[in-house]
């Protein structure tokens, strides 16, 4: 009696740490927790792990304390994860040459992961990961050319207030492609390094552009305070109304333009959803052997303009936008 | 007639000493140049806001980046005290919501005291001014980086001045002067009295000539000194102010292309750079002539890729211009002894 009682038990015993070890500790590698757009990623990982949690399982966040050596700390982290053993794992590959052995150690290990924000689907077949979630610098660039084009924009102009950095150039070639196939064209304004950093600077070449080119009617601008500026210049060259401004990313002062008219869209990477998705897929998988069979999940380009500003402003408080 | 030839090239002699006439000749042509190119509408009013109001930023830092020059020294951290500034009037007003005038003060407080820090550490130290002030350039923008994450939790922060204020440091006139060019212009008003009238003029261009001479005639090297440094700094906090309220967004990122500009403007403006000698017309017009290259290949139809060439085979072409005219001014000095 008491050997089949203790038979059981065990067999409980058994049962319980079997339901354990197949509930997910899903690790997760991203920025700073106090940096603005990371904290709004955590947030959705950590949305997505009420789910992990009633299933049994965690969500862990691994941040870097600072950016200053920022490959070679984000491929500890990693390397940490595994150390814990972590059932998956969901990292950016922000500095491949840094990094990308940190991924190799996840694969020889085992462990399912996800690369996401940074690196894109050549990253993820490069090592081997699961999915690639998030969002693509060009394709944002096409978004706002399509916004701009579908809305009768003929003449459009990319502002390049950084000549030389990849991600500012994809912008501006995805906003060139994006406007052109909706049946516009398309130029780019380089800033000389007088301007880096003064926004006035930014202001008054929109604005001698604007004169010197009375036909242009749109303008993509990749910082938020160009943004800012365009709209400023666009109202010294009086052609308030007639250019309209998108632009790459927001903060609180772009979405007052938006939401006062003065700039028509903000085309975002939604880094909620990276967080959020990323860490739904895996757990699925984890747990029940689910797969989300299409490659690359792009989180952006998601645009912001008057339809959806409100929803947006709501979001800004709530911390997932 | 032989005494009207002479009276003639005396004053053409006169006009050739003069430091700031290399300077406003080079002027002169840029403009023509740029005009020629640029046509109508760098011809008219929207023509001459466009560079007046990129002129009037930098020319408000130039213009005590200048005096330090003449006497020798030089200020790297105004690039970082400029957005350090912005962020201080949109943290004070916005994030904690007090009064916009304890904004601007404690904006305006920054610069002072990062220029005092600077006197204090140029004058006890005897490190080069260059050195200290790359010093204290990083030192402000990692504080600016660090309490700004710290107190609002991002690198930007944003502020909806009331109109009063916003017509004081932000307003464009006629929809496009804006009125930081009448700021600038005040700004040249009392500097030119500072240097060219007061006595506190003469000790700047003494230190800069002899520093050990200066102190042994009795003027207070030290004292003096620290006082430049906080009037460059005071100025880079002024233009932090009206960007901050012009534009109504402070960002970390911002500033550091002042550095340059400033110290271009001084050159251009025929300031020696071993210290000793300038004037604040100089300074003016080395502004004006950095403003319209820059606004003037905006509207040239060159290439805007080319842009920094331009600048940069400027700057040089200036400092050789001002040169060959000091050399000439010199000989022709020579020559009639």
């Amino acid at each position: 009696m008491s050997i089949l009682k203790k038979l059981v038990l065990s067999a409980a015993a058994v049962a319980l740490s079997a339901t354990a070890s197949s509930a997910a500790n899903i690790y997760v590698i991203g920025g700073k927790p106090d940096d603005p757009f990371w904290s709004i990623v955590k947030r959705g990982a950590e949305d997505a792990g009420k789910v992990v949690s009633a299933e049994g399982g965690k969500v862990v966040w691994l941040g870097p304390q600072n950016y200053d050596n920022l490959g070679v700390d984000a491929a500890e982290l990693i390397r940490q994860a595994i150390d814990q053993k972590a059932d998956a794992i969901v990292a950016p590959d922000w500095v491949p040459d840094a990094m990308d052995p940190a991924f190799k150690a996840v694969k020889a290990a085992g462990i399912p992961f996800i690369v996401y924000n940074a690196g894109g689907i050549e990253a993820a077949d490069r090592l081997g990961a699961m999915n690639y979630v998030g969002a693509v610098d060009y394709k944002a660039g096409v978004a706002g050319g399509d916004y701009l084009g579908k809305a009768g924009g003929k003449s459009g102009v990319c502002i390049n207030s950084l000549p030389g950095a990849a991600n500012i150039e994809a912008y501006c070639k995805g906003f060139g492609d994006g406007i052109t196939k909706a049946g516009g064209k398309s130029d780019v304004l380089p800033l000389p390094a007088t301007a880096e950093g003064n926004v006035t600077a930014v202001t008054q070449a929109f604005k001698a552009y604007l004169l010197q080119h009375p036909d242009v009617d749109s303008v993509f601008t990749t910082a938020n305070l160009d943004a800012v500026g365009a709209v400023q210049a666009i109202a010294q060259a009086g052609r308030t109304g007639k250019v309209k401004v998108c632009g790459a990313n927001f903060d609180q002062a772009i979405l007052a333009q938006i939401d006062a008219g003065t700039q028509a869209c903000a085309v975002d990477q939604q880094g909620y959803q990276q967080g959020y998705y990323a860490v739904s897929i895996l757990n699925g998988y984890v747990n029940y052997g689910l797969n989300i069979p299409t490659r690359e999940i792009l989180t952006g380009p998601g645009v912001v303009d008057k339809a959806n500003i409100k929803a947006t402003m709501a979001g800004t408080k709530q911390g997932t936008r | 007639m032989a005494t009207g030839a002479t009276s003639g090239s005396g004053g053409l002699g006169r006009v050739l000493r003069r430091p700031e006439t290399g300077s406003f000749l080079g002027l002169i042509v840029v403009y023509v140049v740029f005009a020629l190119l640029g046509g109508r509408n760098f011809l008219t009013a929207p023509g001459w806001s466009s560079w007046l109001n990129m002129a009037a930023e930098v020319g408000i830092i130039a213009l005590p980046v200048g005096l330090l020059m003449i006497a020798g020294e030089l200020d790297i951290s105004v690039g970082a005290v400029l957005p350090a500034s912005s962020l201080t009037v949109a943290i004070i007003s916005s994030h904690y919501g007090l009064p916009i005038y304890l904004g601007i003060a404690g904006g305006l407080g920054v610069g002072l005291a990062v220029g005092f820090l600077n006197g204090l550490l140029v004058t006890r130290t005897g490190i080069p001014s260059l050195i200290i002030t790359i010093g204290t350039m990083f030192a402000v923008s990692g504080l600016t980086l660090g309490f700004t994450i710290l107190i609002a939790g991002s690198t930007g922060v944003f502020i909806v001045p009331d109109p009063l204020t916003k017509s004081i440091f932000g307003e464009a006139l006629g929809g496009m002067f804006q009125v930081g060019i009448f700021w600038w212009a005040g700004f040249v008003v009392v500097i030119y009295c500072l240097l060219h009238v007061s006595p506190w003029g003469n000790w700047i261009f003494a230190l800069g000539g002899d520093r050990q001479s200066a102190r042994n005639a009795g003027i207070p090297t030290q004292r003096l000194t620290i006082q430049l440094f906080m009037l460059s700094g005071f100025a880079a906090a002024f233009v932090g102010v009206t960007q901050v309220i012009t534009f109504g967004s402070a960002q970390v990122a911002a500033g550091s292309s002042f550095i340059f500009n400033s110290i271009m403007c001084v050159v251009i403006g025929g300031v020696l750079l071993t210290g000793g000698a300038g004037s604040v017309i100089g300074i003016v017009i080395g502004t004006m002539t950095f403003a319209i290259v820059n606004q003037g290949i905006f509207f040239s139809g060159l290439d805007p890729n080319f842009g920094s060439i331009i600048i940069g085979a400027l700057l040089l072409a200036a400092v050789l211009s001002n040169d060959t005219f000091r050399a000439m001014a010199l000989s022709y000095v020579a020559k009639k002894k």
